[in-house]
């Protein structure tokens, strides 16, 4: 059943391209058939443990090596999740936003190579899927057309530089050890020049992939610049590929001398992301910048969760990892369409044209407030979830302050940027006038993944196990 | 201990070398640049290094005297999709630069903009 | 010591029309600098003992690559002219790469010289293969995924180019040039023939043929022939996607086909049709290549359906 996730969107993407006019048909049915069949694989797995398979029945070395264990699974589910209700939401503004024909095929590539990505662990056919993703992206970013070029380019060209970065170290790898699957490659690995400079090599260029603190530079202006749809896939979705990969690298093969060395380093750069994110998120004047901004942030609670996870090998802090990446998913999804529903109905990109939004547009404003509970971490929500277990690991440690304390700052931050917005929406003295009637579908559904990110709540518990198993 | 490159034939060492240098070079022009298209070539240099560096170590092991030595196929694969994927990815960029080249044209001519 | 001579030779004239290229003054030297590059890398392939790489790189590294810089070059606009730059803004990265090449060549020469196991489990399984060229097992039968992943990317790159193709630039064709490329394509067309003939058991394949194919094609498009090949027919469509499609078609034909019903293994060929499959699966990769790369080339049509720069010409007339 499992070659369906992949064979689905392929085959999809490539009839939509011959009969381009039952294009968004093919691409929901695609996505719903993957998301049923992704819940199903998640569940068998959790029963029936960890799949592992080499491709086409080939000796360990020789095959790509696949592996379909409970982080894996979450997260296909996820993409595939996303990625139907995004183009549930490309479909209800169809008629008055012409996203072009590209659109379609080009999105459900996009669920094909995370999902390849999500499962693969051959160094490099990570590569070649880690290019497909940048194609795709910056595809989907250029459907904007004109004022999206330039970042486009911008977008693209760093990250063939980061790919080579990446690809560089993966041919040290394969020097050093004549193989590139990664079980392999732990069961000999060594810590030494090679291998350390073949993990710094690499990580340097999923940094710059991932945006992680200090090579975040591309993302704001890429982000902004796409159609609401693909920010909120790009957001949620295409810079996890880069940082999974980073976490495979650093847990899996990297020696415990190699990671502890490693650890201040992501930590330090997580903490800048979070004060540097959520300062420009502060500042700067347009709206989808604004949300741009708090990814970057947002990125920063992943890599300090990396860090603080090499550093004190806590499952409760690799579970915080994960639960940050899946409500950050759930809740930016939730903001970019909520955002972009907004600005495309008050007719203006900057953050001004939201004033007196609760009472124009009210369902949208909601979604948007929702999900940033959650982006601030407010219990129950999923990122109070995730920012809990963090701290939970981190207590269990001795003496550790400095985190906490570190912690609340960044939460202090982000909850300003998100009350920017809203103090904005509910100042109804002078409310700015909708250039047409706002459309209700749209909103329910940017509304849709802000309250799973609040339901995750609920799940919390199986979901604290199902990840904490993944660290061991 | 293994045997390292560093004791290999002083050929090989070359091309080593040159593979080094290569990415090196393509590396300052991209951080350099200043034109779009000079850092798409650097980007070009640079896969072309490694490319090199992954046919040098393909080269490993022939000087071993076996009748029967065979570069290593896996690495020329490899290095087959990668140029397959460079130069895919070269044309993506060098249309967006077309046409970002095209609308700044047209945004001079037109004093409006 | 002659080869070493000549090894020498090859090496110092890379580096420097790889550096000449990176610091010429103008942009169309340091493209014409890089297609010699390319012309130079083949030949270091070549000597490398990779001739299938040599194939591959004379075609699409120096060829196609080549061609793509040119017309970017034409259509650059405002864009070649960048601006100057004052000695300090080279010295520190220039500073910062050396540092950078001499780590590196450190870390080089920690690579154990014994080749990994790959090659003598690539030998050993090659009979099993379907195909006796080792390179070709390993694209189409040992790592298919990582080819059928790249044709993909092929695919891809495609319709990001069409998606944006800019308007063309109108030019005539040269009559002597035009006869000339009418008497290279049969020429061509047999050697691609031959190429993917030959991969099977010896240096040859899919990608070089199609490579090769495209090569032509685009000297016959620019010179107004092949007026057909354009994407908005349905046939040349097609055949685009029919070399993946003929890729997943297989696969999911021998998966299900495959004997081990209880956990089937995707992507295995059976060992006694394998030989077909991977020949039916590069003859249309072939041309799904060849189609591909030309497009890309010589994508300029608006016209397309996909195509962003017909959809705000009609905005602009609609406003």
């Amino acid at each position: 059943m499992m070659i369906l996730l992949l064979v689905l969107p392929l085959a999809g993407a490539l009839l939509m391209l011959l009969w381009p006019r039952i294009a968004p048909l093919l691409a929901l049915f695609s996505a719903a058939a993957c998301s049923l069949i992704a819940l199903q694989l998640l569940l068998q797995v959790s029963e029936q443990g960890t799949g592992y398979w080499l491709l086409a029945g080939w000796p360990s070395g020789l095959a790509i090596a696949w592996q379909a264990d409970t982080l894996s699974c979450l997260l296909i589910l996820l993409t595939a999740v996303l990625q139907l209700l995004v183009g549930f939401y490309a479909f209800a503004i169809r008629t008055r936003d012409k996203l072009s024909q590209g659109f379609w095929p080009l999105s459900s590539l996009l669920q094909l190579s995370l999902t390849a990505l999500w499962l693969s662990r051959d160094l490099f056919n990570l590569y070649v899927c880690l290019e497909l993703l940048a194609l795709v992206a910056v595809a989907l970013v250029s459907l904007s057309g004109r004022k999206a070029i330039k970042p486009a380019l911008n977008y693209l060209l760093l990250s063939l530089f980061g790919s080579l970065c990446y690809l560089l170290g993966v041919v040290l790898l394969y020097g050093a050890y004549g193989r590139l699957d990664i079980a392999g490659l732990a069961s000999e690995w060594q810590p030494n020049l090679l291998t350390n400079s073949a993990l710094l090599l690499m990580s340097l260029g999923l940094m710059l992939k991932a945006a992680l603190w200090p090579l975040h530079g591309w993302l704001p202006a890429a982000h902004a610049a796409a159609p609401a749809p693909v920010s909120a896939l790009l957001s949620a979705l295409v810079v996890k590929g880069p940082l999974f990969i980073l976490c495979l690298l650093w847990l899996q093969l990297a020696s415990s001398q190699q990671a502890q060395a490693m650890a201040p380093l992501f930590a330090g750069a997580g903490l800048a992301a979070l004060l540097f994110g959520g300062w420009s998120a502060l500042r700067t004047p347009f709206a989808k910048n604004l949300v741009a901004y708090s990814t970057v942030a947002q990125l920063g609670y992943a890599t300090v969760a990396l860090g603080l996870m090499l550093k004190f090998d806590q499952p409760l802090i690799f579970a915080a990892l994960w639960l940050f990446v899946l409500a950050h998913a759930l809740a930016k999804a939730a903001c970019f369409l909520a955002i972009g529903e907004m600005s495309g109905t008050l007719g203006g990109k900057r953050l001004t044209t939201l004033k007196g939004a609760s009472q124009t547009m009210p369902l949208a404003m909601f979604a948007f407030a929702v999900a940033g509970g959650s982006l601030i971490g407010l219990p129950p929500s999923g990122g109070f979830l995730a920012k809990w277990a963090l701290l939970q690991g981190l207590w269990s440690q001795d003496q550790q302050l400095f985190w906490p304390l570190a912690l609340v700052l960044a939460t202090l931050l982000s909850a300003a940027y998100v009350f920017r917005v809203v103090v904005l929406a509910f100042d109804r003295a002078d409310p700015v006038a909708p250039d047409f009637s706002p459309q209700v579908l749209p909103q329910w559904l940017a509304l849709l993944p802000a309250l799973a990110v609040w339901a995750m709540a609920l799940f919390s518990e199986p979901l604290l196990l199902l990840l904490r198993l993944e660290a061991l | 201990m293994r045997p390292l490159m560093a004791e290999l034939s002083s050929s090989l060492n070359v091309f080593l070398a040159t593979a080094a240098a290569l990415v090196a070079i393509g590396v300052y022009g991209f951080i350099v640049g200043p034109e779009p298209l000079r850092r798409i070539v650097a980007l070009n240099i640079i896969s072309a290094g490694i490319f090199k560096l992954m046919v040098v170590l393909a080269y490993r092991g022939s000087g071993n005297g076996d009748a029967e030595w065979l570069a290593d196929p896996v690495l020329h694969a490899l290095v087959l999709t990668g140029l397959v994927v460079a130069v895919s990815a070269t044309a993506f960029a060098l249309a967006l630069l077309a046409r970002l080249g095209q609308s700044m044209t047209a945004g001079q001519e037109d004093p409006g903009q | 010591m002659s080869l070493l001579l000549f090894d020498l030779l090859l090496c110092g004239l890379l580096l420097a029309l790889a550096l000449a290229s990176v610091l010429s003054r103008q942009l169309s030297h340091a493209v014409i600098l890089y297609i010699a590059f390319g012309l130079l890398m083949a030949l270091t392939w070549a000597r490398l003992a990779a001739p299938d790489l040599a194939l591959a790189e004379a075609a699409i590294g120096a060829g196609l690559t080549g061609a793509l810089c040119f017309t970017a070059l034409a259509r650059q606009g405002r864009l070649a002219v960048g601006p100057t730059l004052g000695w300090q803004q080279r010295c520190w990265p220039a500073l910062f790469v050396l540092v950078t090449l001499c780590g590196l060549l450190l870390v080089l020469l920690q690579i154990p010289v014994n080749p990994g196991p790959l090659p003598a489990l690539v030998k050993q399984q090659l009979a099993a293969s379907g195909v006796s060229h080792p390179v070709t097992a390993v694209l189409l039968n040992f790592r298919s995924w990582d080819t059928l992943l790249e044709l993909l990317v092929l695919l891809l790159a495609l319709l990001g180019t069409l998606q944006v193709a800019p308007a063309p630039v109108r030019q005539s064709s040269w009559v002597l040039s035009r006869s000339w490329s009418q008497l290279l394509a049969p020429l061509i067309i047999l050697l691609a023939g031959y190429l993917l003939w030959a991969g099977a058991h010896q240096p040859g394949g899919a990608f070089q043929a199609g490579a090769l194919l495209a090569a032509g094609a685009v000297v016959l498009k620019l010179n107004q022939q092949l007026n057909w090949l354009v994407w908005t027919n349905g046939w040349v469509r097609f055949f685009t996607i029919a070399g993946l499609a003929v890729f997943v078609i297989a696969v999911l034909a021998a998966w299900l086909l495959s004997d081990a019903v209880a956990e089937p293994v995707w992507l295995s060929w059976p060992p006694e049709f394998a030989k077909y499959i991977i020949l039916l699966i590069e003859i249309f990769a072939t041309l799904a290549i060849a189609i591909t790369l030309t497009l890309l080339v010589v994508a300029e049509q608006p016209g397309t359906p996909l195509s962003l720069a017909r959809q705000e010409d009609n905005e602009t007339a609609d406003g």
